[in-house]
């Protein structure tokens, strides 16, 4: 059998002589990192991603970034499976793919056989919403939109809706409307209102798609109290949680109860065992797809083990990924930092913008915090404007944190870390002067 | 030696002097290469280079970087199949291209799907699926059992449309395979399509094996109603990307994609097609192995370029086969010739007798892939045990008599241990 150990130092050695590219990511063994005491938070940690360090990443949170100890166990997998493809999708992977779901089902209270991976959010929330069987004039409620054109339940998520709606049998959407600030109390009062403007109706379900944690504004919603809202009405929670693993500490699905839980950056669907029946069919479909009517048992944890090919190393290196983690302390002492610093940085923002912080109860903050812009609310959103924006910080600025339109104001999100939102802060002045003015 | 450099010099010849450009084990003899691929070298190093790059700056890159290289890669490979680059966009692999088709008809109870029973396992999945929910579309399925000609399999797919002729305003759609899997056969589905569309179907080509081993592809000419093809498995890129050919008459079809992008626009406010753009985003994915297919171009430009690549694989296809059934004792599948491409399926000393099992499927695995580190995918079909071997730039003659000597054994292990 594969032995382990040997061949990985072999491969690792292979790696840097093949790709001299490597020795400017500074390789170093984790192995040996991991038995350093970590860098303090803040810029000392900079060193451990491969993050140009010119640049103030103060937007982790769309497309997150990889620590250099899982861009290694990444590229050791990667040659383990060019080494001998057929071995590894053949016999290796699948008890690796466990261990992820095991390991990822204890993080967020559930059991193994509830998680499977999937590609990323977009594709769980796709996959749950596609295999309900909708009936004409049942309603998929989505929460969150707007009345002005762009809704905080995400672009993607919200046209998936719209297609379900625009194709046989044509079940309706309805959309809440939310605008930031608001507090907790309001956005469940609102919730229940709308809950109460479309009833169920005999033999008819409603489903609610929930942001955890919402995009644009980035705030934190009170999810756990509009599932069970959800619960004592009969509606299917459907919760798209792309931002919470990593940054909500405590999940846990058994006291929570979703119906649905997709949740990013370990890029995973969660359905309780009750629900797997909804599931059908995973996408694209299996060859381990059974008819309905033939299942002795959930059909479910199978239906996502195989769905054409892929690079399977995304999947396994979370593993890798929970034990950088661990080694930096943990959820609890990463997310304390975090969340901190956005309160810090964000008020740090608002006093160099002179402007305000979106989270008039303190409830909205998680590790995201949104600062209002010096933006003239006359000028409003358009294409051109972000294509400038996306410029000026990114080409020309190198500094990034996303602006965004919402309730007539313009925002920016920022991802946590301090001496750069005072940069950020300086960098935005700068450009809000120029804007009106072009 | 860095790609510049490399593909400065004359490329090695075919054969085992190509192995060292493929991070393969040396000793693992690789007669598969149709079920996963194998990523060249060179192929490895710009996916590094282009991982570093996102990995600077992951905003600046997603948000203004990657949609060129993007749009460079689908137009290479428009013109590889000969068709116009806005009718080619990319998803994750081909079962997840088949799905995004067969999913946006508005499928009504009457229709009826075709399928093969060679069908690739996870597509016939899908169809079962869309058949299972409302509102019940029907499927028909197909035998094929091999050895058979193209004019046999031809009669035959004829004859299926006659027996199930379309109901009034209902659809019939086909879902053909260019190139199957079990049995790796090429099929006449050029001429199955022409069938289709005299007979009013739809046709759904799976040429997950297509790309990067059948040349001269020419949409134009053979007019799919929809084509998708693998760049994974024989067209050198990084696991896993595959296209997805709508032509322009059909883009209506394709409502979404899957996942819906945010750049869906409802059907009636449409006032252009609204194809390329839904995919170009949908939810963060690695780019790597996307934009990279244009290394693997020109890395198989380097050795010389489709037709000398795929002279090659051919030649040594047929004379590896004959030598394999010689060492085995028994028969290559191809009557007339016209069933291999790079692949080719010979049969394997076990008698018919013996049924297929999982534990027969995993003891043939392990003793072949673990304790003797050598592999051709294996299968049971129309009552007889098969091997089905890849010619790959890298493989020669000797792979195949070697191989031969190993399956002999293993067969003879196995019809043993079944009588114990």
């Amino acid at each position: 059998m594969y032995n382990g150990s040997c061949d990985l130092r072999l491969l690792r050695d292979a790696f840097i002589t093949w790709f001299p590219e490597a020795r400017r990511m500074q390789l170093l063994n984790r192995n040996d990192l991991y038995q350093q005491e970590p860098p303090p938070f803040g810029k000392a940690l900079l060193a451990h991603y491969a993050l140009d360090s010119e640049y103030i990443n103060l937007n982790n949170g769309s497309y997150g970034t990889t620590p250099r100890p899982v861009l290694e166990a990444i590229n050791e997998l990667t040659l383990l499976v060019e080494s001998n493809p057929d071995r590894f999708h053949r016999l290796l992977y699948q008890p690796k793919l466990v261990d992820v779901r095991a390991k990822l089902a204890a993080l967020i209270g559930a059991k193994t056989d509830e998680v499977v991976l999937v590609p990323n959010a977009s594709m769980g929330l796709n996959t749950v919403l596609r295999n309900f069987e909708w009936n004409k004039g049942m309603s998929s409620s989505h929460v969150l939109k707007l009345s002005s054109k762009v809704s905080t339940t995400y672009g993607s998520i919200s046209r998936t809706i719209q297609n379900i709606s625009n194709v046989p049998p044509f079940p309706s959407a309805c959309s809440i409307t939310l605008n930031f600030p608001m507090s907790h109390s309001e956005v469940i009062q609102t919730f229940k209102e709308h809950l109460k403007i479309h009833p169920a109706a005999p033999n008819k379900k409603r489903v609610a798609v929930i942001d955890s944690i919402v995009s644009n504004p980035g705030v934190l919603l009170p999810w756990k109290e509009m599932v069970k809202v959800c619960r004592e009405e009969s509606i299917w929670s459907v919760v798209d949680a792309a931002h919470s693993i990593g940054q909500e500490v405590d999940l846990n699905m058994e006291e929570a109860k979703p119906d649905f839980f997709v949740s990013n950056c370990h890029k995973w669907l969660s359905a309780k065992r009750s629900n797997q029946h909804i599931i059908k069919t995973s996408l694209p479909t299996s060859h381990t797809y059974i008819p309905p009517a033939d299942r002795t048992g959930p059909n479910f944890v199978e239906q996502f083990e195989w769905n054409g090919t892929i690079d399977f190393t995304h999947y396994l290196t979370v593993a890798d990924a929970l034990e950088f983690r661990n080694w930096l302390g943990g959820e609890h002492k990463i997310n304390s930092y975090c969340h901190e610093l956005a309160l810090k940085g964000g008020q740090r923002l608002a006093e160099i913008l002179g402007t305000r912080v979106m989270d008039p109860n303190g409830e909205l903050t998680l590790n995201m915090v949104n600062v209002e812009l010096p933006i003239p609310a006359s000028i409003v959103w358009s294409k051109e404007i972000d294509a400038v924006l996306k410029r000026k910080l990114l080409e020309e600025r190198k500094a990034y944190s996303p602006p965004f339109y919402h309730n007539k104001a313009w925002w920016t999100r920022c991802s946590a870390q301090v001496e750069d939102f005072e940069k950020i802060g300086e960098i935005w002045l700068e450009i809000c002067d120029e804007l009106p003015q072009e | 030696m860095n790609r510049k450099d490399l593909y400065k010099q004359e490329p090695p010849p075919f054969g085992k002097a190509l192995l060292k450009h493929y991070a393969l084990d040396p000793e693992y003899i690789n007669l598969n290469n149709g079920s996963y691929g194998a990523t060249p070298r060179p192929v490895l190093e710009a996916a590094q280079e282009l991982t570093l790059l996102i990995e600077s700056n992951p905003d600046s890159f997603n948000r203004l970087l990657y949609k060129p290289k993007l749009i460079d890669v689908r137009t290479k490979l428009a013109t590889l199949i000969g068709a116009k680059p806005d009718e080619v966009v990319l998803v994750a692999n081909a079962s997840m291209g088949v799905n995004t088709i067969l999913r946006n008809f508005d499928w009504e109870a009457e229709d009826v799907i075709f399928v093969f029973s060679t069908t690739y396992i996870n597509v016939s999945g899908t169809v079962q699926s869309i058949s299972d929910c409302p509102p019940f579309p029907s499927i028909c399925e197909v035998p094929l059992n091999f050895p058979m000609t193209h004019s046999d399999i031809i009669e035959s797919f004829k004859d299926h449309l006659k027996a199930n002729p379309a109901s009034p305003n209902k659809k019939r759609v086909a879902v053909i395979d260019s190139i199957g899997s079990n049995p790796g056969v090429l099929l006449p589905w050029r001429e199955m399509v022409q069938i289709c569309r005299e007979e009013k179907v739809w046709s759904v080509v799976d040429a997950a094996h297509s790309i990067g081993q059948e040349v001269d592809l020419n949409m134009g000419e053979a007019k799919p109603d929809f084509f998708v093809s693998n760049c994974h498995k024989w067209l050198s890129s990084k696991r896993a990307c595959a296209l997805l050919y709508v032509p322009e008459r059909n883009q209506h079809i394709i409502k979404t994609a899957l996942p819906t992008s945010d750049t869906y626009i409802r059907p009636k406010d449409r006032l252009k097609p609204n194809f390329v753009q839904q995919f170009e985003s949908n939810g963060t994915i690695d780019l790597a192995p996307y934009l990279t297919v244009a290394d693997a171009l020109e890395f198989r430009n380097w050795l010389g370029g489709e037709h000398k690549i795929n002279t090659y694989c051919h030649d040594l296809a047929i004379k590896g086969g004959r030598r394999l059934a010689e060492v085995l004792g028994t028969r290559v599948l191809d009557p007339d010739g016209d069933l291999t491409v790079n692949m080719v399926n010979v049969e394997l000393p076990i008698p018919g007798s013996i049924k297929w099992s999982a534990d027969i499927d995993a003891t043939m695995m392990q003793k072949m892939l673990i304790e003797r580190k050598a592999y051709s995918a294996h299968f049971n079909h129309n009552g007889a045990w098969w091997t089905r071997c890849s010619a790959q730039v890298w493989n020669s003659v000797e792979d195949f008599e070697n191989i031969g000597k190993i399956w002999r054994e293993v067969c003879a292990d196995i019809v043993k241990e079944l009588k114990e």
